[in-house]
């Protein structure tokens, strides 16, 4: 045991990715990791067509990975991660509605970060009281609550037509692919990073066995705590993202439970826990639904498809299509480690 | 100036139907852990149900017709899918919402999102204490009961019914007996599917019916739940007529697009403080 340990030590350094998987990744792995990569950032150039539709799914990635740095770890099911990326999003689309319509983009940003951090640590709160269904209802309920009071207080909000006037970033897409796809891949890299130092794994740990954790002198709440604020950050960055990204803000695309579960499908059919399966997952769910589904089936009767593909997925590889890949590459390399 | 007694007939009425959203998830919860997130879904299959077959029989065909129809869609859903997951909770949990969206695609595809409204069970109105209240919530108020009495000795009298108690109270100590749990699982969800179907054709009648409803329903049923306690009828009947009468004082005095709002607060503030629920579990202790 020791000695694989240091192995790995030595190994880190110059093999950074190695440690992804508490294993060396063999060339395979890293060979698809190289690959993937380079497919990723040249889309515009082999399929200008399908530009907006990942420079979109770059924001969800950035969705999916939040929710896996909390929920994908600690098994702390959030159903109302929407509460949170909506939340910013909304913010930056109520101060330029109702404040001041050329407020600066500099100021909206951190201040929508900001509201969905507060609102992510009023998540955390419960969480350390409540376990397992509670803390999904709570989380479900909130974004019931914030959807009512949308409508509610329509005379800010503009209601069910959302408000329209937060800036574009860009209408090129390829430009907007790119500003999507840098962020989204930063934070997906320092999630990651998270996910397998040791914060990653005492989150992990909490998922598992939450009083051994206890038991083992850690304080849980603390590493809750900063797991929801891992989570909430991102988070505020992809709503408002997505605000600049549509333009128009309104219930139906930001903030509907529907998109809750969305994320939390996407992180499901990746590989809860992974970081990298989340990434895939959305790709892969985002490309099926606006762009394959769309062309063959129409925009209603994509959904059906999608959410079926989705179900059998969960019920066929419970961990996930991005593990049980890399589990294959792995025992490709000749590796046993699983 | 808002009557009282308005309040006390119109808040008893929605109580009642509440009472039966909640009760089918209470069921299997209690009984088998197992969190359905599908039953919005199969409460709105109930609306529907009727709806449809509303559409070439009387009412009280289509009204034995959503019942049933739901009851089944809830057995296929335990046969054919919770019954290979429900070892994993998450999955159980991610796969039965999974399941209600399909539902709400496949509907949104056949009738639009576009609120419909059901022909009521009973027509008509008659005046109560100077109130004129629609016979069907009567009826609804009623049939109920006499339900949630019927449930009530299915569980203590019958011999499928005192299985299903004790499978809930261990599954082991139950196999030991002869239990047959896979039949009694079935049963439990076929009941709980059911009540959803009985629930889905008055709530779809007194609210709206549409293909998103079942978020609202499945949120009221958790909610009952929760504040009643865990697997305890008497608990989420008395939470349903708390959570029926919190909104129609809710409509009646702050605005009808507050509905909701204040069960909602009023849960957060039980769960964190009381987070077992009003009453703890009587399934188990």
């Amino acid at each position: 045991m020791s000695e694989s340990v240091t192995a790995v030590e030595e190994e880190s350094s110059e093999n950074v990715l190695g440690r992804v998987f508490n294993a060396e990744a063999n060339r395979y792995q890293m060979g698809f990791l190289a690959v993937a990569f380079l497919g990723l950032i040249t889309v515009p150039m082999w399929n200008p067509g399908w530009t907006y539709v990942f420079a979109f799914a770059n924001i969800w990635v950035i969705f999916a990975v939040s929710w896996d740095i909390i929920s994908g770890h600690t098994n702390y099911i959030s159903f109302g991660h929407s509460f949170l990326s909506g939340l910013a999003a909304y913010t930056t689309a109520l101060l330029t509605f109702n404040v001041d319509p050329n407020m600066s983009i500099y100021i909206t940003f951190p201040v929508s970060v900001a509201v969905a951090v507060v609102a992510g640590l009023a998540f955390a709160l419960p969480s350390l009281r409540l376990s397992g269904p509670y803390f999904s209802l709570l989380t479900f309920v909130s974004v019931l609550i914030a959807t009512k009071a949308v409508y509610i207080f329509s005379g800010y909000t503009n209601g069910e037509m959302g408000i329209s006037t937060v800036s574009v970033l860009t209408f090129d897409n390829t430009e907007m692919f790119y500003l999507t796809l840098v962020p989204a891949l930063l934070i997906a890299a320092i999630l990651l990073y998270i996910s397998r130092s040791n914060v990653g794994l005492v989150l992990k740990a909490i998922g598992q066995n939450e009083r051994a954790v206890e038991s083992a002198g850690l304080d849980t709440t603390r590493f809750k705590l900063w797991g929801f604020i891992y989570s909430a950050i991102p988070m505020g960055v992809g709503g408002a993202l997505l605000a600049h990204f549509f333009g128009n803000v309104e219930p139906i695309a930001f903030l509907i439970v529907d998109r809750s579960i969305e994320m939390i499908a996407i992180a499901a059919v990746g590989g809860m826990g992974t970081i990298l399966g989340p990434v895939g997952g959305a790709y892969l769910l985002i490309f099926l639904r606006d762009e394959l589904f769309r062309a063959f089936l129409g925009p209603n009767a994509r959904w059906v498809a999608l959410w079926s593909v989705v179900l059998i997925l969960l019920v066929t590889s419970p961990d996930g299509l991005f593990t049980r890949f890399w589990r294959l590459l792995d025992r490709l390399g000749g590796g046993g480690s699983e | 100036m808002v009557d009282v007694l308005t309040i006390l007939v119109t808040g008893a009425m929605i109580s009642s139907v509440y009472a039966l959203i909640a009760i089918g998830f209470s069921l299997i919860y209690g009984v088998r852990g197992v969190i359905n997130l599908s039953h919005g879904a199969l409460i709105m299959i109930g609306a529907f149900g009727y709806l449809i077959i509303n559409g070439v029989a009387p009412e009280w065909v289509a009204f034995i017709g959503a019942i049933a129809v739901a009851g089944l869609a809830s057995l296929v859903l335990y046969l054919g899918l919770v019954r290979y997951t429900e070892h994993d909770v998450v999955i159980t949990f991610l796969a039965t919402v999974v399941v209600a969206l399909i539902v709400q695609q496949l509907l949104t595809l056949q009738f639009s999102l576009a609120p419909r409204s059901l022909s009521p069970l009973v027509p008509g109105g008659i005046p109560v204490a100077g109130t004129r209240v629609r016979v069907y919530q009567i009826v609804a108020f009623v049939l109920s009961w006499v339900a949630l009495g019927l449930l009530y000795l299915f569980v203590r009298r019958t011999k499928l019914g005192r299985s299903i108690l004790a499978t809930s109270m261990s599954e082991k100590g139950a196999k030991l007996n002869g239990v047959n749990v896979l039949y009694v699982n079935a049963a439990t969800w076929l009941v709980a599917g059911a009540f959803a179907g009985f629930a889905g054709v008055f709530l779809g009648s007194l609210q709206s019916t549409s293909p998103t409803m079942w978020v609202n329903a499945l949120g009221l049923a958790f909610i009952i739940v929760t504040i009643g306690g865990v697997g305890s009828i008497k608990g989420t009947i008395i939470a349903a007529y708390l959570i029926g009468f919190l909104e129609t004082l809710t409509v009646s005095f702050v605005g009808a697009e507050w509905r909701g709002m204040f069960a909602l607060l009023l849960l957060i503030g039980i769960i964190i403080a009381r987070p077992q629920g009003l009453f703890g579990r009587e399934f188990i202790e």
